[in-house]
């Protein structure tokens, strides 16, 4: 339906201020309130999920002692802590914060709508994802305790309640993740919708900022990699709680089929979310450095490819898995292949930044230190594409190392990044920017001391998930590298207070935000900070791209999407 | 609650159809069933690849009861013809016609499901459960995931058929009964599949 | 097989009820096939054949993918496509495994 007839039918009263409380803060259809929700619910999780890493990382350093504010662990309790930190921050931090956050507060602003196409599945899809949280939080309560699993949830381990005592915690954990797609899929419809269809007169897709594409590129690729697992979480549900026999050998089920339908999903769903961090940092990079942004065309299309290779590379996480040794190779190929576009992307924003008159700035700095550690985050990750090398390196610390220097820049230094760079226009203030940079230089370096480290600890051979290596003596003389990974890490945590003081103390005493204070292009900026209810008091008319930086005879070095056009000074957009 | 002045909201709102002129609800549905084929396409799957694993299943599958599953099938088919009607009802302005096929639309989808349950029945009675085995465990997946589809089809095409007694939200209907339609239709053709896979392999 | 370009809801209607025509005929069909003493393979071809050819009846006419952008076409085949590839990836895995 059109956008008149659902603000209309939802009996929207115009201005927000004519809504109750409830309307207004907690059910509100409004896409900059779901974003913010879909906000604090993340960085909420980020906090559990921060919890559990000190957890973890304490016992890899200091095993068997009690953990200060945690207590004593059992092994038990530690896969519980592995799993539900992975769980916790792929499905319950980046994915709300990159997709649901950034993806419904830019999405709609930056085509120039008022809203998403349809806010009350908008609504229905942040309560669901809420639900979901919940579910997953509460399952760390009951009898039995969380899911223990790992993340990955491989079965027979997931699939027969007898083999763990976290019975409940495990069920929990299923119908937890299937809230959390539901609710993705409901936003994903949403955003490819409103990109596709409610764009503002003139925004050609040519014009669309690269946040919109990479975002609907995500929705798109999350929304065909999603449905064999969903049938696959039915299967171990009923598995577990009917007692047939899909994963479980005993039954003649296949345990690797699980594992195949997972990765399926699971691979893509990291790009689901690298691609929107990259779309961030395509935003940030040409406004600081007052420079188009180099190959337009050229990352969408690379965006495009590397959705549909991600479709078929999955079983690189299967090398040692037993799978058939043939598929080995294909996979192998596909895998290093879809390392090209991606390093088109990392290519063109360094081409971006060439020659730009760059201010650093505390978006800036995010931008580019997130770009420097996914660099090294992806090169690490050749190693684990090519079989041959895989099979030594599966299950060690270097997996965790490579896929923490992929998705931590892409999830929070991009979302750190980004969320510097849009709170003036979500909040109408700025942040300070002196608490800005100390974050960054505490969380870049804080960051690099975890992992380095466990990018050696990893070659030497070091397996994951394994409650304490240090009991082996082959792994002892790697100990102290293990105490310095968690030193930092406890640095990295406690850094993040910088962060959070910045968050709350700029919403009371920030300065007020001006509409354009970075001077920068896309359409939100056109606007007031925050925006008000229908974003725009009139339907913008765009005019050109999203990155006309200092073209060489205009007024200033920045021109706005909806501007009207200057005399013969204007290069022709794309 | 007052609603925003006309003119404000029509011009706040920004709708572009120049790339394609599909109606937002359109694009969405056929987005929502993208993903549907996915999570069928998947289940298939897996029941395809795990009976040729298995040898076929040929002894397990000569308890299914084809004739029960054939007139589901017809129930089915006739049911998307119906609903096929019920969309040009509301194109045609035609809200009678429309109410009745809709009715018939659920009086058969009901159908389908009453005659799921009594088959489901049937087969438990034999002892033929979801775990007791893999051929037994895949039928009860699938067919019972595709009920719930059927289901929901249904709860949504009841609601829309009582919204069609009212003539003040016959614009709303007009709009909706073609996603509705594509929705069902969508149910159908899953089933078009599920019904040889299942019943005549 | 009757390809109506009226508009008028009069030559719809008629299409639709050819389209369900079509579709009970291929539905007899296939059951026909299934209990005529046949090899198994060409009667699972025959029976999944016809099982495409309905579904193709609906999707392009009930649910008008006919006429619509191939936008459309490329969002309902390219599922189709992918996970029929995952079911080729998967086969030496599960399917020969045994």
């Amino acid at each position: 339906m059109s956008q008149a007839a659902a603000l209309k039918e939802t009996g929207y009263a115009g201005h927000g201020e004519a809504l109750g409380f409830w309307r207004k803060y907690v059910f509100s259809i409004d896409h900059k309130t779901i974003a913010k929700q879909y906000l604090g619910i993340s960085l909420f999780m980020a906090l559990v999920g921060a919890y559990t890493a000190y957890a973890i990382r304490w016992q890899l350093a200091w095993p068997l002692t009690r953990i200060p504010g945690v207590g004593a662990i059992s092994p038990d309790a530690y896969n519980s802590l592995v799993t539900m930190h992975g769980t916790i921050m792929v499905f319950f931090v980046a994915m709300p914060l990159l997709l649901g956050a950034f993806g419904n507060f830019c999405i709609p602003l930056m085509v120039g709508a008022a809203d998403m196409a349809f806010p009350r599945l908008n609504m229905l899809s942040v309560w669901t994802f809420f639900t979901g949280g919940l579910v997953l939080l509460a399952s760390l309560f009951v009898p039995g305790g969380a899911a223990a699993a790992g993340w990955t949830s491989y079965a027979p381990l997931s699939a027969n309640p007898a083999y763990t005592t976290a019975v409940l915690g495990q069920d929990m954990w299923i119908v937890a993740l299937a809230l959390e797609f539901a609710s993705f899929l409901m936003g994903g419809v949403n955003f490819l919708t409103t990109a596709l269809n409610v764009r503002a007169p003139g925004m050609s897709l040519w014009r669309m900022p690269l946040l919109v594409w990479y975002e609907i590129t995500a929705s798109a690729l999350f929304l065909l990699s999603v449905g064999p697992l969903i049938g696959g979480a039915v299967m171990l549900l009923l598995d577990r709680v009917l007692g047939t026999g899909f994963y479980l050998p005993a039954k003649g089920g296949d345990p690797l089929l699980w594992e195949h339908l997972f990765w399926f999903f699971g691979h893509p769903e990291v790009y689901v979310v690298a691609l929107p961090g990259f779309g961030i940092m395509l935003e940030i990079l040409p406004v600081f450095s007052r420079k188009p942004v180099f190959a337009y065309r050229a990352l969408i299309y690379c965006a495009l490819t590397a959705t549909a290779l991600s479709l078929i590379v999955w079983a690189h996480h299967m090398f040692v898995s037993g799978m058939d040794p043939r598929l080995a190779t294909p996979f192998s190929v596909t895998t290093i292949l879809i390392s090209v576009p991606f390093a088109i992307m990392v290519f063109a924003m360094i081409a971006t930044l060439w020659g730009g008159s760059m201010t650093f700035e505390t978006p800036m700095l995010f931008a580019l230190g997130g770009l420097a550690s996914f660099l090294l985050g992806g090169v690490t990750g050749i190693f684990l594409g090519s079989a041959a090398t895989d099979i030594y390196l599966h299950g060690t610390y270097f997996v965790v190392a490579h896929f923490h220097y992929t998705l931590f820049p892409v999830t929070f230094f991009a979302g750190f990044a980004g969320l510097y760079y849009w709170y003036p226009k979500m909040f109408g203030r700025m942040m300070n920017e002196r608490l800005g940079k100390l974050h960054f230089w505490l969380t870049f370096f804080g960051f690099q001391a975890v992992f380095i480290p466990l990018f050696l600890v990893g070659v030497a051979g070091t397996p994951r998930r394994v409650f304490m290596p240090v009991g082996y003596p082959l792994f002892s003389a790697l100990q102290p590298l293990q105490v310095f990974a968690t030193v930092a890490a406890i640095v990295l945590i406690a850094a993040q207070a910088a962060f959070v003081a910045n968050f709350f103390l700029s919403l009371k005493y920030g300065k007020q935000a001006q509409r354009n204070p970075w001077r920068a292009n896309t359409l939100e900026w056109s606007t007031d900070s925050p925006p008000p209810h229908e974003n725009f008091p009139a339907p913008p008319q765009v005019r050109r791209w999203p990155y006309e930086y200092s073209t060489p005879g205009a007024r200033r070095d920045w021109m706005p999407q909806d501007e009207a056009a200057e005399a013969a000074t204007v290069r022709a957009a794309s | 609650m007052e609603a925003a002045p006309a003119h404000q909201v029509e011009a706040a709102l920004a709708i572009d159809d120049s790339i394609q002129a599909i109606p937002v609800g359109r694009i969405a549905i056929w987005w929502f069933l993208a993903s549907e084929i996915m999570v069928f396409g998947g289940l298939i799957a897996c029941f395809v690849l795990f009976r040729l694993a298995h040898g076929g299943w040929d002894a397990e599958a000569a308890h299914v009861h084809w004739q029960i599953g054939a007139f589901n099938t017809l129930v089915l088919l006739t049911s998307s013809y119906t609903m096929a009607m019920a969309c040009t009802a509301a194109k045609a302005d035609d809200a009678a016609r429309l109410r009745i096929c809709l009715l018939l639309t659920v009086l058969l989808g009901l159908t389908f499901l009453g005659v799921k349950a009594h088959e489901y029945s049937l087969e438990a009675a034999k002892g033929l459960t979801p775990w007791s085995g893999l051929f037994w465990a895949f039928y009860y997946t699938l067919t019972g995931l595709h009920s719930v589809h059927v289901l929901a089809g249904i709860v949504v095409n009841f609601f829309l058929w009582i919204a069609a007694r009212r003539s003040s939200l016959w614009p709303m209907i007009q709009r909706r009964i073609e996603y509705a339609g594509l929705y069902w239709h969508f149910v159908d053709v899953v089933w078009i599949f599920l019904f040889p896979l299942v019943y005549l392999s | 097989m009757i390809e109506s370009m009226h508009d008028s809801p009069a030559a719809v209607r008629t299409l639709d009820l050819h389209i369900w025509e079509w579709l009970l005929a291929l539905l007899a069909a296939g059951l026909v096939v299934f209990v005529l003493p046949i090899p198994k393979i060409v009667a699972l071809a025959l029976v999944f054949g016809a099982a495409l050819i309905k579904a193709v009846l609906v999707v392009r006419n009930y649910m008008h993918l006919k006429a619509e952008h191939p936008l459309l076409y490329v969002i309902a085949l390219f599922p189709v496509l992918l996970f029929i590839v995952m079911a080729i990836a998967l086969l030496p895995d599960i399917a020969w495994k045994r």
